[in-house]
C-alpha cells in the first residue's frame, strides 16, 4: 500500500511537538548533516536521529528509506573514490584507459566516500522523522499565513490522493468487467488498456474539480484577507525542545568557527580525536539535540513529567 | 516587469547553479547548503508568484486534481525505475494551460506524492525541477507555436535528461569532492541509464496519452476561459416572452 | 419584506443556448423551510445556485432579472459578507471536503472570513459538539464514511454561522440512516435556531413533511408553489412523480385530507379500513412470486466465507441460488458485506473458502473477463465507466472486448432506451440520468445472463427511477438474472421479486419480497409501514390501491 510512508497518529510525544518546534529541530539536523564533514560528528548526528526515530516509533520505516537510499549511498562512495585525486595513500591504479586516463583510488578518497555515505544517512532519516512525526495539515497550516493558495492546493491534492486511488480501482473493476484483461496482449496493448483507465480518472476528477472549486467559493475562500486557524499549543515542551536545538545550533556555530566539525581528509586522514575538548563540545551539540527524544523516552516513564511538560 | 519576473529569475538561478559548477571560489564556501538555500529560494520565489497571480478557484482546484492525479501515476508505478507519468503530465500540464499552472503542477506533485514515496532531501528538487518542466513547457509552446507531434515528443525526451542533471546538482554539491566537471559528469554518467529510463518513459506516454490528455485539458482549459468572461445582462425588454408562456 | 426576491431571474449557462432558468418569481420568508422540488434538469439546482450568487459570480453566462437578498442586489454584496449570511451544503460530500484532516475542515471557511483566533475556535468547538463531531477531530477526512464526511460539510458551513443554509440534494450520496439524520438535524436548525432552509431534493419522502412550504419546478420556472398538502394535491393532478408515497396513496384514492407523515397515514388508514374491509391474507400474491427452480442457476453460491487481507471478515457462510429472470434486491446497512457479495457474484473477489458458480463456472478458476461474458456490472457512479468519445462507441467498445459481432445490436438497444438521438454524443456532455442509461446500454449490449447493480437508483430522480425499474424487469423477464445492492427500500419493494438481507456479513433473511419486508420493522417501503399489521403484504402503491376502496368522498 502506497499510504505506508503516510503520517500515522499513534499519540506519541513527538507527534505531539509543535510543528514549529518539530520542523526547527529536522532542519537542524539537516543543517549540520551538511555543514559538518567530521566524521564523528556524522555519526553521533546519525545516533541521535536513530534515537528519535525509536522515539516516534519509526525504525520500520527507517528501514524502507534505507532500502531507498542504498544505492544512492553506494554510488557516492564509488564517484567520491573515482573520481578525487587528492589522496596521497594509493591503494590502487588502473591501467591507462581511453578517455579517462588512469584511475587512482586513494585511501582518502575512500574515507571520505564513506563519511559522505553517513551524512546521506544522516539527511534522510531526518526527513524519515519528518514523515513520522509532522502531521501535512499542521505543516500546511504553518505556511497558509503567507502562501494560502499553494499551500491550499497541496493539501488539496494530498487529501484528494486517497480518493483518486479508490476511483481508480472502481474504474479498473468496471473496465475488468467489461471483458479487459489486463494482463494478457503485447506491451502495446496493455498500454491502450491502461491509458484507458487513467484517461476515465482524468475527465472524472477533473470534471469533479469544477464541484470543489465551487464549494470552496461558497465558503468564501479567495474573498478577502484570510486569517489563521491554530490548534496548536505552545506548551513547555516546545520550549525546552527549541531552546535545546538552539543550544546545539548556537555550539555547533561555535565548533565549526573553531574548525572542530569539519576534518582534514586530503592529502592525508587527520586525526579523529580531535582533543577532549572536541569531544565535549561535540557532546554537548549532541545532548541539545537529542533532548527531545529523552523528553520522549521520560515522558513514557514518568507520567509526572508529562503532566508538568 | 511582471511578465519578465519569471523568465529572469530562471536564468538567474541558473545563472548561480551554473557558477556553482564552474567557480573554483578562493572563499572555502559550503556548496551543499548554497545548493539548497538557491532551490529553496528559488520555489519560494516562485510560489509568491502564484500567491500574488490572480488564480481563480476553477484553476487552483484544476491544479490540484492535476497534481493529485500526477502523484498517483508516480506512486502506483514506482515499483518500475523512474518510468513514470509525472514528467509528462506536468508538461502537457504546462503546454495547454500556461507557464503559472505548470509549474504549480509540477511542485504540486513532487511534494503530494512524497507524502506518500517519503519525503527526502529530494523533495525540495524535485519540486524546482518538475515546476519549471512544466514551466518551460509554456515557453516552448510560445517559441515554437507551431511545433507538431515529434518536436514535443523531443522535448519530452529532453526533459529526461535535464531532470536527472538537476536531481544530480544536489547529489554532487552535497556529497561529492572536489567539485569539478569531471566530478560531476561522473555523476551524471552514474544516473545516465536512469535518466534515459526517465526519457524514454516519458515519450512512451506522451505518445501513447498526450492526444487524448491534451484534448481533455483543453475542454477544462476552455470551459474556464469561458466562465471568466464578463457577466451578460439581458435587458428587461427580452425577458418579457417567456410569461407569455 | 421577503428575506430574498427573485424577481423574474432568467439564466443562460455560458455557450449554452437554453435557458436554466426562465423569468423565475419567488419570495422566501426569513424563518422558512422551502423544499425545492423537480426532476432532473428541471432549474433547481440552478436556482439554489441563483440564490447563493455562485450564479452568475462563479459560473458566468448571462442573466436577466434579479435576486436580491435582504432589500439588496445579490450581485452588489461582497464575497465575504455573502458568505457570512448564506451557507451552502452540496450533493456529493467528497466533493466539497478541501483539508486532509477534520478540524481543519471545519477551520477552512472561518479562516476565509479573516476571523481572530479566539473566535474560530470557539466557532470550532460549538460546531463540533453540536453535530458530535469531537471524537473524529483528529480523523483523516478520507478515512469517513459517507454519512460522516456529509456532517462534516454541514459543519464546516454552520461554523460560520449563516443565517440562510441552501442544501442541494444533501442526502442523495447518503445511506437511508444517515439521510434521516441529516434531515433531522436540519430541521432542528430551522426549529431551535431560526435558520432559513433551502432545501433542493428529489427523494421526498423523507423532507416533504419537514417543509413550509414545497415550490415545484419544470422547465426552468416555478410551476407550482404552496403548502405540502397543496403541492401534494397539485402534483398528483398533474400527474408528476415528485410526492412521497403516502401522500401519493391518499391523493389518489380521494382522501379528504393528504397525510405526510407514515403516523398520519396509518390514523387515516385505520378510519377507512374500519368501514368494513377485512384485511387479506395475500397468500396468493406470495405464491405468485416463488420462481421454479428447475432451471439451471446463474448463480450458485456454496457456503461462501471471505475475509480481506487486512483480517476484517466481511462474508460468513453465504449461500445463494439465483434462477434465470429473478429479480434480486440486497439490502443492508453500510458494511454488512453487501459490495463484497456483489464482488464476489462477479468474481472480481475469489472466495476463501466455500465456492461461487456463475453459470456453472467456479470463479476461483476463471479471470474476471472471462467471466465478463456471462455477467453485466453496473457501477454506482457510471462516470467510472465512460471513456469513448460517443454513445455507440461506448457499446461497440464492450462487444469488441467480448468478441462480439454488431449484427445491430447496438441500435436496437440504443433505441430501446432512448439514446438513439445521443448516438454521436460525447457520454460526457449528456446529464446523469443519460450517462446511466448509456452505462447500462454498454452492459447490456452483450446480453448477459447475469446483470448486477450497485446502488443504481443513487443519483436520479423519481421519474427515471421508474423507468430503470422497468427496464429491469423486463430484462428480468426476458431470462436475464437481476442482482442489485441498494439501500432504496421503496425501490426494491417496487421492482425485485425477492430480497436477500445482509447482515454482519450473513444472510439474515432470504425469501420473496412480500416476506421479507412486509413484517420488517426498519427494511420496509413507506406503504409498507402505513399497512404494517393491517395488511402484511401491501408494499407498493399499486398494491395498497387495491386494497382501498376508491373515490371515500
Amino acid at each position: 500500500m502506497p499510504q505506508n510512508f503516510f503520517y500515522q497518529e499513534k499519540g506519541l510525544f513527538l507527534q505531539s511537538l509543535h510543528p514549529a518546534a518539530s520542523l526547527t529541530l529536522i532542519a537542524a539536523f539537516f543543517l549540520l548533516a551538511l555543514c559538518f564533514s567530521h566524521p564523528l560528528y556524522l555519526l553521533g548526528l546519525l545516533l541521535v536521529i536513530l534515537f528519535s526515530l525509536w522515539a516516534a516509533d519509526g525504525l520500520a520505516a527507517w528501514e524502507s528509506y534505507l532500502k531507498a537510499v542504498l544505492w544512492l549511498g553506494l554510488l557516492i562512495m564509488l564517484i567520491n573514490a573515482l573520481v578525487n585525486h587528492s589522496g596521497s595513500t594509493i591503494l590502487w591504479r588502473s591501467p591507462a584507459l581511453p578517455l579517462l586516463g588512469q584511475l587512482s583510488v586513494s585511501m582518502e578518497a575512500i574515507s571520505y566516500g564513506a563519511a559522505m555515505g553517513v551524512r546521506l544517512l544522516d539527511v534522510v532519516s531526518a526527513f524519515c522523522l519528518f514523515n513520522l512525526i509532522v502531521h501535512p495539515d499542521r505543516f500546511f497550516s504553518l505556511f497558509s499565513t503567507f502562501a494560502r493558495k499553494s499551500s491550499l492546493v497541496v493539501s488539496l491534492a494530498t487529501r484528494l490522493f486517497p480518493l483518486l486511488l479508490a476511483t481508480l480501482g472502481q474504474i479498473r473493476e468496471a473496465q475488468q468487467l467489461r471483458g479487459v484483461d489486463f494482463s494478457r496482449g503485447s506491451l502495446r496493448e496493455r498500454t491502450v488498456k491502461n491509458a484507458a483507465l487513467f484517461n476515465i480518472l482524468l475527465l472524472s476528477a477533473l470534471e469533479d474539480s469544477l464541484q470543489m472549486a465551487e464549494a470552496m467559493q461558497a465558503r468564501a475562500f479567495g474573498s478577502g484577507p484570510r486569517s489563521r486557524y491554530r490548534r496548536d499549543l505552545f506548551r513547555p515542551r516546545d520550549g525546552i525542545c527549541l531552546a535545546g536545538v538552539g543550544f546545539s545550533l548556537v555550539a555547533a556555530a561555535y565548533n565549526l568557527a573553531r574548525d572542530l566539525g569539519s576534518y582534514t581528509y586530503f592529502p592525508q586522514l587527520g586525526s579523529l580525536w580531535g582533543g577532549n575538548f572536541s569531544m565535549i563540545a561535540l557532546a554537548a551539540v549532541l545532548l541539545g539535540l537529542s533532548l527531545p527524544a529523552l523528553l520522549s523516552w521520560g515522558c513514557n516513564h514518568w507520567p509526572y513529567l508529562k503532566w508538568k511538560i | 516587469m511582471e511578465k519578465w519576473k519569471f523568465p529572469l529569475f530562471f536564468l538567474l538561478v541558473t545563472g548561480l547553479l551554473a557558477f556553482s559548477i564552474i567557480a573554483d571560489s578562493p572563499v572555502k564556501l559550503n556548496w551543499s547548503l548554497l545548493s539548497a538555500g538557491i532551490v529553496g529560494a528559488a520555489i519560494i520565489f516562485l510560489f509568491r508568484g502564484f500567491e500574488q497571480s490572480p488564480a481563480s478557484t476553477r484553476e487552483i482546484a484544476v491544479i490540484a486534481v492535476l497534481g493529485a492525479v500526477a502523484a498517483l501515476g508516480r506512486v502506483s508505478l514506482s515499483a518500475l525505475p523512474n518510468i513514470q507519468p509525472v514528467t509528462f503530465l506536468v508538461i502537457v500540464s504546462g503546454y495547454v494551460f500556461g507557464a503559472r499552472t505548470g509549474f504549480m503542477v509540477g511542485s504540486t506533485a513532487a511534494l503530494a506524492s512524497n507524502f506518500f514515496l517519503g519525503q527526502g532531501p529530494w523533495t525540495p528538487w524535485q519540486m524546482f525541477a518538475w515546476g519549471l518542466a512544466g514551466a518551460s513547457a509554456a515557453y516552448f509552446r510560445a517559441v515554437f507555436p507551431g511545433a507538431g507531434k515529434w518536436a514535443l515528443a523531443l522535448f519530452q525526451f529532453t526533459w529526461g535528461y535535464l531532470f536527472g542533471c538537476m536531481m544530480n546538482i544536489w547529489t554532487w554539491t552535497a556529497f561529492i569532492h572536489p567539485l569539478s566537471w569531471q566530478s560531476f559528469l561522473a555523476t551524471w554518467a552514474a544516473s545516465l541509464w536512469f535518466d534515459s529510463l526517465h526519457a524514454l518513459g516519458n515519450v512512451f506516454f506522451y505518445l501513447f496519452f498526450g492526444g487524448s490528455v491534451i484534448k481533455i485539458l483543453n475542454r477544462v482549459q476552455k470551459k474556464i476561459a469561458v466562465s471568466r468572461l464578463p457577466v451578460q445582462n439581458i435587458p428587461p425588454s427580452n425577458n418579457h416572452h417567456y410569461k407569455t408562456n | 419584506m421577503a428575506l430574498f426576491e427573485v424577481e423574474n431571474l432568467t439564466y443562460y449557462y455560458p455557450d449554452t443556448k437554453a435557458p436554466s432558468l426562465r423569468c423565475v418569481n419567488l419570495a422566501i420568508e426569513e424563518g422558512e423551510f422551502l423544499l425545492i422540488a423537480g426532476g432532473s434538469g428541471s432549474g433547481k439546482s440552478s436556482l439554489a445556485r441563483a440564490l447563493t450568487g455562485l450564479i452568475p459570480n462563479f459560473y458566468g453566462g448571462k442573466i436577466g432579472g434579479k435576486v436580491s437578498y435582504q432589500n439588496r442586489d445579490i450581485r452588489s454584496w461582497s464575497r465575504q459578507d455573502l458568505a457570512r449570511e448564506i451557507g451552502m451544503v452540496f450533493q456529493d460530500p467528497e466533493k466539497q471536503l478541501v483539508m486532509t484532516g477534520v478540524e481543519a475542515e471545519v477551520a477552512f471557511g472561518l479562516e476565509n472570513l479573516g476571523l481572530p483566533q479566539d473566535e474560530m475556535f470557539r466557532r470550532v468547538a460549538e460546531v463540533m459538539s453540536f453535530l458530535n463531531l469531537t471524537a473524529l477531530k483528529a480523523e483523516f477526512t478520507s478515512t469517513l464514511s459517507g454519512g460522516q464526511k456529509q456532517k462534516l460539510a454541514l459543519g464546516s458551513v454552520l461554523a460560520m454561522q449563516p443565517h440562510t443554509l441552501i442544501l442541494d440534494e444533501p442526502t442523495s450520496q447518503l445511506a437511508p440512516a444517515a439521510a434521516e439524520e441529516f434531515f433531522h438535524l436540519i430541521k432542528r436548525m430551522n426549529e431551535e435556531m431560526n435558520l432559513t432552509i433551502v432545501l433542493v431534493e428529489q427523494r421526498l419522502d423523507r423532507c416533504f413533511h419537514l417543509a413550509d412550504r414545497v415550490v415545484v419546478m419544470a422547465n426552468g420556472t416555478i410551476v407550482q408553489d404552496g403548502p405540502p398538502g397543496e403541492s401534494a394535491v397539485w402534483l398528483i393532478a398533474n400527474d408528476l412523480p415528485f410526492v412521497p408515497p403516502v401522500a401519493a396513496l391518499f391523493a389518489r384514492v380521494g382522501a379528504p385530507e393528504i397525510p405526510l407523515t407514515v403516523k398520519e397515514g396509518r390514523r387515516l388508514l385505520k378510519k377507512i379500513l374500519c368501514c368494513g374491509n377485512t384485511p387479506g391474507t395475500g397468500q396468493e400474491q406470495l405464491k405468485e412470486n416463488l420462481i421454479d427452480n428447475d432451471s439451471e442457476p446463474v448463480i450458485e453460491v456454496k457456503n461462501l466465507w471471505f475475509s480481506y487481507p487486512n483480517g476484517r471478515e466481511a462474508l460468513r457462510d453465504i449461500n445463494l441460488l439465483v434462477a434465470p429472470g429473478e429479480f434480486l434486491a440486497v439490502l443492508g446497512e453500510n458494511a454488512a458485506g453487501k459490495t463484497t457479495l456483489l464482488k464476489q457474484l462477479v468474481g472480481l473477489l475469489k472466495p476463501n473458502r466455500g465456492k461461487v458458480m456463475i453459470m456453472g463456472r467456479d470463479t476461483r478458476r476463471a479471470a474476471t473477463h472471462e467471466l465478463a461474458h456471462y455477467t453485466g456490472y453496473l457501477p454506482q457512479n457510471p462516470n467510472d465507466f465512460l471513456f469513448q468519445d460517443t454513445v455507440e462507441e461506448e457499446l461497440r467498445f464492450t462487444l469488441a472486448n467480448l468478441n462480439l459481432p454488431d449484427k445491430g445490436r447496438v441500435e436496437q438497444l440504443l433505441g430501446r432506451l432512448g439514446l438513439i438521438q445521443h448516438r454521436h454524443a460525447n457520454p460526457r456532455d449528456l446529464s446523469s440520468g443519460e450517462r446511466q442509461r448509456v452505462a447500462l446500454a454498454a452492459v447490456m449490449v452483450a446480453t448477459p445472463q447475469l446483470l448486477v447493480l450497485d446502488e443504481p437508483t443513487r443519483c436520479i430522480d423519481y421519474g427515471m427511477k421508474a423507468t430503470l425499474g422497468n427496464w429491469l424487469q423486463e430484462i428480468a423477464a426476458g431470462g436475464t438474472a437481476v442482482v442489485m445492492v441498494t439501500h432504496d427500500v421503496d425501490f426494491a419493494a417496487e421492482y425485485a421479486c425477492r430480497v436477500v438481507m445482509l447482515f454482519d456479513g450473513r444472510i439474515a433473511f432470504d425469501g420473496p419480497k412480500h416476506a421479507a419486508l412486509g413484517s420488517s420493522m426498519f427494511y420496509s417501503p413507506q406503504i409498507g409501514r402505513i399497512f404494517r399489521g393491517m395488511d402484511n403484504n401491501v408494499l407498493t402503491l399499486r398494491e395498497a390501491l387495491n386494497r382501498i376502496p376508491l373515490n371515500l368522498n
